[in-house]
């Protein structure tokens, strides 16, 4: 029935991916990350040298932002056919899923103050640098909670065939690593610190999986669910 | 021996966890390499004793589960149970002992902002940690299935259940084999 739908809103997973990309790392240089540990005046000048693709890199942030709620809402749909009944699990992804788009949104508005004046006084640039960087990574309770539940919804289900156990673990094991990204607030410099292995290049990384793989899934998943044309 | 316990996707999850301890382990060697000197002389200042306490603790856990599974597979759910329960109790006082040696060390003045040593000491013992608490979830999952199925319930297949079973202990295991790992890497290494 609405298979067509439902492989528009897969679609919207690489778009925004590739959008993101382009904005966050080509335009803004947003990667790597600026250091924690760089002074007011090193931030500043950043903001002042790349004014206007900073501008540009968050107004494609913001572009692409709105791409993850089609994304997120077939994968519920997807977990509906598993879950059935009230579906906890369906809402509890839907809504994590959705609470996730504000920190896409939030940094790139807090970026974008900051590069709207780059003459302001430099300390002001470090403040709303900061709260850029801390609202992009270390909100992981709800990334966490949307992958949790698309793992036991995986691993709970036992009718017909939706997304493989694999997917499952998989899930779970995104759950996990999103977890360190809550300990950037204890640490400027090292593996822990926004700009560090364990807070931002395992999480990207995994982000950037995770859309794989549930793009390759979905579209397995509504394929299969096509011919015999009419699904929950 | 061709037999992979548990179901295949629970290799994903295992194997998944062992790359990010991996790249732990490797970040604490890289910057270890760097200051060897106060890396040794903070390493002295832990309590290997608690250490110690704790990776018998585990090895111990790891015992009684590793009897679960044979038990489950002599179709004694029963003992089994019992055998969990007990792999729990090791766990919940793995938990224990590492609220004393936490204590010890915050008491001391220690917290994870004190040197890099101290930060690794923290952030691994606390991923492993949380570990070990999702692993005894897992363990309060197989002894309700066990006690399911020393009921004859009729919902839980034999062959389900040594399933769910081989893939908890397969869990389980990892946790107590990255302890090991973290005792000899953080406690020992000279």
């Amino acid at each position: 029935m609405n298979a067509r739908h439902q492989m528009l809103c897969t679609w919207s997973g690489p778009v925004f991916v590739a959008v993101f990309t382009i904005g966050f790392w080509w335009l803004a240089h947003y990667l790597p990350p600026p250091s924690p540990n760089a002074s007011a005046a090193d931030i500043t000048a950043l903001y002042q040298q790349n004014t206007g693709q900073i501008r540009l890199g968050m107004l494609l942030m913001m572009a692409c932002s709105g791409l993850v709620a089609p994304f997120v809402a077939v994968i519920a749909v997807q977990m509906k056919r598993m879950e059935g009944g009230a579906g906890v699990l369906t809402y509890t992804q839907l809504s994590a899923g959705t609470v996730g788009m504000l920190f896409l949104i939030l940094p790139a508005l807090l970026w974008t103050v900051a590069a709207f004046r780059p003459e302001r006084d430099p300390n002001l640039i470090l403040l709303l640098n900061d709260l850029g960087w801390i609202f992009f990574l270390m909100p992981f309770g709800s990334f966490v909670v949307q992958n949790l539940a698309i793992g036991i919804a995986i691993l709970a289900h036992t009718g017909p065939h939706v997304f493989p156990r694999w997917a499952g673990y998989f899930n779970l094991w995104v759950a996990v690593l999103f977890i360190p990204g809550g300990l950037l607030t204890f640490f400027k410099t090292g593996p822990f610190a926004w700009d560090g292995l364990f807070v931002f290049w395992v999480p990207l990384v995994v982000f950037f999986l995770w859309y794989g793989a549930m793009f390759v899934l979905l579209r397995q998943a509504i394929a299969r669910t096509a011919p015999a044309g009419a699904a929950a | 021996m061709t037999h992979l316990p548990g179901e295949p996707g629970v290799w994903v999850f295992i194997v998944g966890d062992l790359l990010m301890f991996a790249l732990f382990f490797g970040a604490f060697a890289h910057y270890r390499a760097q200051d060897p000197a106060l890396y040794l002389q903070s390493q002295a200042t832990l309590n290997q004793g608690l250490g110690a306490i704790n990776t018998v603790l585990l090895l111990t856990s790891s015992w009684f589960v590793v009897g679960a599974v044979q038990d489950t597979r002599g179709q004694r759910a029963g003992r089994a149970g019992t055998r969990i329960i007990l792999a729990f109790l090791c766990g919940a006082g793995f938990i224990a002992v590492k609220f004393f040696e936490y204590r010890e060390k915050i008491s001391a003045g220690i917290n994870l902002t004190s040197n890099d040593f101290y930060m690794y000491y923290y952030m691994l013992t606390g991923i492993h940690l949380l570990h070990v608490v999702i692993g005894m979830g897992v363990l309060i999952f197989l002894w309700r299935l066990l006690r399911q199925s020393a009921l004859r319930d009729s919902t839980v297949s034999h062959e389900s259940v040594i399933g769910h079973l081989e893939s908890g202990a397969s869990f389980w295991h990892l946790v107590d084999m990255l302890w090991i790992f973290l005792f000899a890497l953080l406690y020992l290494m000279k």
